[in-house]
């Protein structure tokens, strides 16, 4: 039922515009996830959808109902704070029940839904505790029951698993992704941390300088970004950039890149505009795209035989990191190669498929 | 090496600290205790009074004006406690209305940097039944207004309330105000969306988590009135009669106008053990606190 | 999709909303006005009766605007109001107040922050328990150990001069002072001063040449602390300073209170508010500050 919408939003604080014509749909059940750098206007964007933060122009609607200047307990959602923001003079139970009180429900009701909320977090066991007595994990967990126990429609997370720690934070992921699975409820969450954006979204907004950047589900923003920006967001290592020059030569289009001399057939790129002759551009290719070594068929749109500058092993995988001249290359390997790489003149021929390409206007930045 | 060095230094640097606490502090308090078992009277005698030597204390406890010290003591300690009240009162309305801020926080603390003497001299101007208050509200019409509260034994020590009201208000609206502003923001966000009422809000969440500050508050308010003695001189000058003696007047008139060195300290020493009783909870508290916080650390 | 920088963006403005500014918004804020207005009250009589004219005065009226100002009342109060037998205004007093001033500063704050930077920054086995002393003196009243102070001084021969005054308000702020020092050392972060230990071990030269150029804020909060609580003092200035060196508080106290021949309410008043000015004067200027020696005042232990 309730589809949010924002329309033409615009914050200004003092003479300075955070946001401008914003605009942004989120459908019934989606778990939206507004992601950005730190000032990109993401908590500013959810404090105004929860009413805590006036907005300049524009209008917010929940289920086609204006919201706009509603107060912000008349607009029926709930809300978990980077900080939990637990009331610390309560106890667990009072902290869920105490969300409740000023809506006059009835006491059985009341101690249903508290219970209800108890036992799908897993916190029955610490009803009579007080927030300071709790871990940081249990006070994350309190703090989404006594969002839940509003039995609204709508729910706002702020960064929630930011101050946990690494371990906590992938079980708390997943913890609110079955939670969002199970009770199909609308979510928007928000987050620098693009791990939780690509794991827990059914759709992200990439958020930079008050601007939507992009809107789409995970998949797409990572695999088509619309800019720059977003291609150099997502992905650890991100995409690698590098500028370049297009040459058309029948129905070729090359693009060579100046550095190295390498150059690229982006033919098969599925340009929504073609660029002229002597276009720049930036090509963008994504570390775990490139073939490697005896891998290599021949076939592929570039290849480029560079010298390593360090490879590491974060995790299952490697990565080698190559001079191209002026820009360093990233490059997923396989483990076992990391060692072999480590000397002082270790080269790595690497070639990329056709059809894995992003091309982006060296002007306006955008996917052409 | 370098650090032992320095082993010396740090600890030759505490020695004045040290010697003034010594000698200063625990040193004379131990002198002030012992001079009020001799027969020091205007000047000291070293000669302990075998003979009665509960002498000053048994004189203190008979003493009329001792008495009404610390009557006023207690009665003043709770007048005071309106301070705290409106401190607190009008740190939340600050807070809450953020407009003038800076002004009105200004306003309400510029007493606190007015001497007592200057304060006492003022209000008393005030009180005056001729030419203060009193002859304004009997112009505008009432009729029977009586303001000069100083004259009259029942009303003075409110007289000086008063005024010890208006001096430190802003005193405690400052520490209230750092303590409502050491509350998460996120938590006025919560309890905003939760559509809490604002007396279930501050009933419940914020006065409680500021217990510690009240706390600090009494105490500090305590320990302040038991060391009254400049506003109330410039006052009442202790009138009517000796209706508004203070403990710490009834020292200093012990010492300078009657001339008993042995009386004054035997007051003067009761005078500490007050401060201690009114200072135990405090110690005892940090030191839970600074327990559960390390605990909470574990 | 460009991305121009916030700041650079360019401003367009928008329709104010129509803001509901809530009655209870302007209720409360009328209310702290008119709460702000009483406090004002004492303020605003001293400053226009000091200005009347005597004849004025004696018609009450005391919230009336002087009908011709006059500085006759400053003047007489500056330079001719008689403290026991001597007659020199108000103005003696200023000047032995300043002289107090000059070695308080100096004693206490020197003390202060050398104790405190030793206890908070070195590792002291009995810091601890030495800061607990410090905490207990800081609050014992000044009576219960005048009488033996009054004794060293008389025996040291400095009873009775500015010097004894200026020393007494030195000892008996250190313990304080103290704390206030400790406590704003104790968030210097460690690695600082482990980084200078390993540079330098002396004592003395961190102190000099990390500490101290650190300590800008915290001294003056501690400057204005001392600078109002010695000049506001009246007993221990009555009390050291003998006939010889009494600060203004006490010189407007024989004028005022214990002042003997007709009652000149508008010199009183300037006697008063010329004693009043100095700390005033500190405090409108540098409030920031000493709203921040309260906050470290309150929250120490």
């Amino acid at each position: 039922m309730p589809e949010i919408r924002f329309k033409d939003i615009v914050k200004q604080y003092g003479y300075v515009t955070v946001l401008e014509d914003l605009n942004l749909k989120v459908s019934d059940g989606e778990f939206l996830v507004l992601l950005g750098p730190s000032g990109c206007g993401k908590t500013t964007l959810l404090n105004m959808l929860a009413g805590l933060v006036e907005v300049t122009a524009g209008e917010i609607t929940i289920g086609g109902k204006d919201v706009t200047d509603l107060d912000p307990k008349d607009r029926g959602l709930a809300m978990v704070f980077q900080s939990y923001a637990l009331y610390p003079t309560k106890t667990v139970e009072g902290n869920l029940k105490f969300g409740l009180a000023a809506q006059k429900l009835p006491k059985a009701e009341v101690m249903e839904r508290v219970n209800w909320a108890a036992d799908l977090l897993q916190i029955q066991p610490l009803m009579k505790r007080k927030p300071a007595e709790l871990s940081g994990g249990q006070r994350q967990r309190v703090a989404i029951g006594r969002a839940l126990v509003k039995n609204v429609e709508v729910f706002l997370f702020d960064e929630p698993l930011s101050n946990l720690d690494a371990k906590l934070r992938t079980e708390m992921r997943l913890e609110i992704k079955k939670l969002h699975n199970e009770l199909q409820k609308t979510i928007v969450y928000v987050t620098h941390d693009q791990v939780e954006a690509m794991t827990m979204a059914t759709s992200i907004a990439i958020m930079n300088q008050g601007v939507i950047q992009q809107f789409g589900s995970p998949d797409d923003v990572y695999e088509n970004p619309a800019n720059l920006f977003v291609a150099k967001f997502i992905g650890a290592p991100p995409m690698n950039i590098i500028a370049a020059t297009i040459a058309i030569k029948g129905k070729k289009i090359l693009a060579t890149h100046a550095a190295s001399g390498v150059s690229m057939d982006i033919s098969k790129y599925d340009f929504t505009h073609k660029p002229a002759d002597g276009a720049k551009v930036y090509v963008g290719m994504r570390p775990e795209h490139f073939a490697i070594g005896s891998d290599i068929t021949g076939k592929e749109a570039a290849s480029f035989d560079l010298p390593v500058l360090y490879a590491e092993k974060p995790g299952s995988d490697g990565n080698a990191y190559l001079n191209s001249g002026d820009e360093q290359i990233a490059v997923r390997i396989e483990s076992a190669m990391v060692k072999d790489l480590q000397g002082a003149d270790a080269r790595l021929k690497i070639a990329f498929p056709h059809d894995k390409f992003s091309v982006f206007d060296a002007q306006t930045e955008s996917r052409i | 090496m370098a650090i032992r060095y320095s082993w010396m230094s740090p600890r030759l640097a505490l020695i004045p600290a040290m010697v003034i606490t010594a000698v200063a502090f625990v040193g004379a308090i131990g002198w002030t205790i012992y001079i009020s078992f001799t027969k020091s009277r205007r000047f000291p005698n070293y000669d302990i009074y075998w003979e009665n030597f509960w002498r000053q204390y048994k004189r203190l406890f008979n003493d009329p004006n001792w008495e009404t010290s610390i009557n006023n003591l207690i009665f003043m300690t709770i007048g005071s406690a309106l301070a705290i009240l409106f401190g607190f009162i009008l740190a939340v309305l600050v807070n809450k209305e953020k407009t003038g801020e800076g002004v009105f926080r200004t306003i309400y603390l510029y007493p606190l940097a007015v001497s007592f003497i200057v304060a006492g001299i003022v209000w008393r101007w005030m009180f005056n039944p001729v030419l203060g208050i009193e002859n304004f509200l009997i112009e505008l019409g009432f009729e029977n207004a009586s303001f000069n509260w100083l004259a009259h034994k029942d009303t003075a020590m409110w007289g000086v309330i008063i005024a010890i009201v208006w001096h430190g208000m802003g005193f405690y609206l400052a520490l209230m105000l750092a303590g409502l502003k050491s509350i998460n923001d996120e938590i006025w966000n919560a309890a905003k969306l939760d559509g809490i009422s604002p007396w279930k809000f501050y009933t419940e969440i914020v006065i409680p988590m500021l217990k510690f500050t009240f706390l600090t508050c009494a105490i500090l308010l305590s320990l302040g009135v038991v060391k009254t003695y400049d506003i109330v001189l410039a006052m009442t000058g202790g009138g009517p009669g000796t209706s508004s003696w203070t403990p710490a007047y009834f020292v200093v008139n012990a010492y300078a106008t009657r001339g008993n060195m042995g009386y004054a300290s035997s007051a003067a020493f009761m005078m500490l053990l007050i401060t201690f009783a009114i200072f135990l909870p405090l110690v005892l508290l940090t030191r839970w606190q600074t327990k559960r916080k390390e605990r909470e650390a574990v | 999709m460009a991305n121009i920088d916030i700041s650079e963006r360019e401003f367009k403005q928008y329709p104010k909303k129509k803001k509901k500014i809530k009655g209870s918004s302007i209720i409360t804020f009328i209310f702290l006005a008119m709460i702000a207005l009483a406090v004002l009250v004492p303020l605003y009589v001293i400053i226009v009766t000091s200005f009347k004219t005597l004849d004025q005065i004696t018609l009450g009226r005391i919230f009336d605007l002087p009908t011709t100002w006059t500085f006759e009342g400053w003047n007489k109060a500056w330079s001719e109001v008689c403290s026991g037998m001597t007659c020199n205004g108000v103005k003696a007093g200023f000047f032995t107040s300043i002289k107090i001033l000059i070695p308080s500063i100096a004693i206490s704050v020197g003390l202060a922050s050398i104790t405190g930077y030793a206890l908070a920054l070195w590792k002291i086995k009995w810091a601890g328990s030495f800061l607990f002393v410090l905490f207990i003196c800081a609050f014992v009243p000044f009576q219960v150990i005048m009488i033996p102070l009054v004794l060293i001084t008389a025996k040291l021969g400095i009873y009775g001069t500015f010097w004894a005054v200026a020393i007494v308000h030195g000892v008996l702020s250190m313990p304080f002072l103290t704390l206030i020092f400790r406590n704003f050392y104790k968030d210097i972060p460690p690695e600082l001063i482990n980084a200078a230990l390993m540079d330098s071990g002396s004592f003395w030269r961190i102190f000099g040449e990390i500490v101290l150029p650190m300590s800008g804020n915290i001294i003056i909060v501690v400057l204005i602390l001392v600078i109002t609580g010695v000049w506001n003092d009246f007993l221990i200035g009555l009390t050291f300073g003998g006939f010889g060196a009494q600060p203004m508080t006490v010189i407007l106290a024989n004028t005022v209170i214990t002042g003997t021949g007709a009652v000149r309410y508008n010199v009183d008043m300037a006697a008063a508010l010329l004693t009043a000015l100095p700390p005033l004067i500190v405090y409108f200027a540098l409030g920031k500050f000493f709203v921040q020696g309260i906050s470290a005042g309150a929250i120490k232990g």
